[in-house]
């Protein structure tokens, strides 16, 4: 029975083992040739000949024609300022779907629903329109732009977070009501504090969704590369001109990319422990 | 309930206004005082290779001095990053607010026209145009006899090679080049392929490469014949497909003798091959049993005007003076890039560069203008599938024939039945 279970385990690890590399292998493969010495998009070695940190260096002094810096300035200004805007826009409005009873409440979930299913950038032309007639596609306008158009809509995806808010009991709520607290009141003290984790979750969601958009970036930015975000970035690394240069560095500009992406969740995760330890008490 | 309603059209109305508002103040062309001297901005959208301090920025000094020539206008130059093929992506979105002045390579031609993005031109640049450059490259800016751009460099594709590895007679063939050393060529791409086509008598879009309706003729035996030609190629061990820069990776490592591509990447080329460096025209390679010259797609990059400008003269001298020829001299002196003006071709400096006599050997002996017209655009992807087929064995030399016919149906299909 045990020697049984013992080669069901290895069978098991030794599975999991081998999805595990291959799952990893790219990843790995893009650092790798992050620090890769030889030029080129191709090489016949999976591991590089020889290393070197050029390849960061190179990303982050050789500005003139492609500004790394200045486009990781760029997106992660307008990602962070969008996330603030998204977050709270996504809170709230779950908070109202959850709490409120008003008349348009199903018909507004029906809808936002059916909204939702439609993917984003269909609307990108009558977007950059509407951008253009209100003066915001032009200049340091276009910071702006970007924010509005990553921030703006995302009330809309409240569902995940409307069904965390509906677990905590209306209880608690009521009581606080009694003590005399007002709606606002209820969500900052009493919701906001027993809800970390779904805090987590949206806020890791609204920071990459315009950290990493390449569509709406690009529709928007059009010539003016001073405003370029770090999708354009590296898709322009990829053009043929580019691309026996740049190679490397694109690979050093995918690992930098993942940085600030790797802080917040780490940020975020003591967040999410110390929430789940000091559970609700019901 | 009612007073709402009529709140809420209010604030529509008050929206549209605004929106209206915003449309009127898209141009920035303010016209001087009594109309004697023109002051204006004038966008101008270039590569970002063109404005860049280590390139000496070519388009920022052009304009400076064209600024100076004319002391009638007052011009403020407003710059953008746009590269030539990305053009036709980012113009046509709103050709109202794009630049007044804007470089494209011309297989985009059509788009820019559809899009209305483009001005014809007339008179001084138009005679400009037609003397200075061969007629082939006045013919790849111009549909239905008017000019649509100033050419200022050509833009084609021809060959590397390593001249350790191979003579000057080896070279002539690419059949006796795959006998003797490995050679790269990408076979998944339309723009490279096409070349046996192209070899092989197949016509593009007619005898000019103008008539959308005459379609892409691979049909019969000429079809046939270069596809069997494209699979022994990939038959053959010297064979390397060129996808996703093997053919230059290949070249740095030592195991590729030659391969294909553009002046794009002569710097890399040059750096690794150094005094073996070699460039010449296509070779002749052997289809249906005979000795047949490959023929590259061949265009030019050139310098565009946009209709919507406020100051068409000013938009149009412009394009003329980055066009003209010591623009071109300085854009070479700067950048390398090969320029297209008759004159400056003849001299001894641009005659000795071994890339600019490839490049231009290419264009006069072994190309085909690449046709701008619509049909293009529904070639490119079937083109690529049909690349990969062959080389993944799919097409094989038996199959050859109701391959190739299935391919030219598919790649004509808004004109045969």
């Amino acid at each position: 029975m045990r020697r049984k279970k013992k080669i069901k385990n290895i069978g098991v690890h030794l599975l999991l083992s081998v999805l595990a590399i291959i799952w990893v292998s790219p990843l790995f493969w893009i650092v790798l040739t992050s620090f890769r010495a030889q030029k080129g998009a191709y090489t016949s070695s999976f591991f590089p000949k020889e290393y070197t940190l050029n390849n960061y260096i190179k990303l982050f002094t050789d500005t003139q024609i492609l500004n790394f810096p200045k486009m990781f300035g760029n997106t992660l200004f307008i990602a962070v300022v969008s996330c603030i805007i998204s977050t709270f826009f996504v809170l709230s409005v779950a908070y109202c779907m959850s709490r409120l009873r008003f008349k348009l409440r199903k018909p507004m979930m029906n809808i936002a629903m059916i909204l939702g299913l439609f993917p984003a950038f269909m609307a990108m032309v009558a977007v950059y329109y509407i951008l253009k007639a209100i003066g915001l596609s032009e200049g340091a306008m276009i910071r702006v732009a970007l924010i509005l158009v990553y921030s703006g809509s995302s009330g809309i995806q409240f569902y995940i977070a409307k069904g965390f808010f509906d677990t905590i009991p209306k209880s608690v709520d009521e009581a606080a009501m009694l003590d005399g607290a007002t709606k606002w009141q209820v969500f900052t003290r009493i919701t906001i504090p027993l809800s970390k984790p779904i805090i987590v979750y949206t806020v890791l969601t609204t920071f990459i969704s315009p950290w990493v958009d390449f569509i709406f970036a690009r529709v928007i930015c059009r010539a003016n590369a001073e405003y370029y975000t770090v999708a354009i970035g590296l898709w322009q690394m990829l053009e043929k001109e580019y691309v026996d240069n740049w190679y490397t560095c694109f690979a050093a500009g995918a690992v930098c990319i993942s940085i600030p992406i790797a802080i917040l969740f780490i940020l975020m995760q003591k967040c999410y422990n110390e929430s789940m330890s000091g559970a609700v008490k019901g | 309930m009612k007073k709402r309603r009529i709140a809420a059209a209010l604030m529509t109305a008050a929206l549209g206004i605004t929106a209206l508002a915003g449309c009127g103040s898209g141009k920035t062309g303010s016209a001087g005082n009594a109309g004697d001297k023109i002051s204006t901005t004038i966008t101008v959208w270039g590569c970002a290779e063109d404005q860049a301090e280590e390139n000496g920025k070519w388009l920022q000094t052009m304009c400076d001095s064209f600024n100076n020539e004319h002391p009638e206008w007052d011009i403020t130059f407003e710059y953008g990053v746009c590269s030539e093929q990305d053009a036709a992506k980012t113009v046509p979105q709103d050709p109202q607010n794009s630049a007044d002045v804007y470089f494209f390579a011309n297989d985009q031609l059509q788009a820019l026209i559809d899009a209305k993005a483009i001005a014809k031109l007339g008179g001084d640049t138009e005679d400009y145009v037609k003397n200075t450059n061969s007629s082939a490259i006045v013919d790849s800016v111009s549909v239905d006899g008017a000019i649509y751009g100033v050419p200022f460099t050509t833009n084609t594709w021809f060959m590397y090679y390593d001249k350790s590895k191979f003579t000057e007679s080896d070279i002539k063939s690419l059949d006796t080049m795959l006998a003797k050393d490995k050679v790269a060529f990408n076979i998944t791409e339309g723009w490279y392929m096409s070349s046996f086509f192209l070899a092989n008598d197949c016509l593009y879009f007619g005898k000019d490469g103008k008539d959308n309706a005459a379609g892409i003729d691979i049909s019969g035996d000429k079809g046939t014949q270069a596809t069997q030609a494209l699979v022994s190629m990939v038959n053959n061990p010297n064979f390397v497909n060129d996808a996703g820069g093997v053919g230059i990776a290949g070249l740095r490592e030592g195991t590729v003798a030659a391969y294909f591509s553009g002046s794009w990447d002569y710097k890399n080329v040059k750096e690794i091959l150094g005094n073996n460096f070699g460039a010449v025209q296509l070779p002749k390679v052997k289809i249906g049993g005979t000795d047949k010259q490959l023929k590259a797609f061949a265009g030019s990059k050139a310098i565009a005007v946009n209709p919507n400008c406020e100051y068409q003269q000013i938009a149009v001298a412009l394009a003329k003076y980055l066009g003209s020829k010591e623009a071109q001299q300085k854009h070479y002196d700067l950048r390398g890039v090969i320029p297209c003006n008759t004159e400056l071709l003849k001299t001894e400096q641009i005659k000795s560069d071994a890339l600019v006599t490839a490049q231009n050997n290419t264009f006069d002996n072994t190309s085909v203008i690449q046709p701008t017209v619509a049909g293009m655009n529904d070639y490119w992807t079937p083109a690529q599938n049909f690349g990969k087929s062959i080389v993944n064995g799919e097409i094989t030399l038996d199959n050859a024939k109701e391959k190739t016919e299935d391919f030219y149906k598919l790649i004509n299909s808004s004109i045969i039945k």
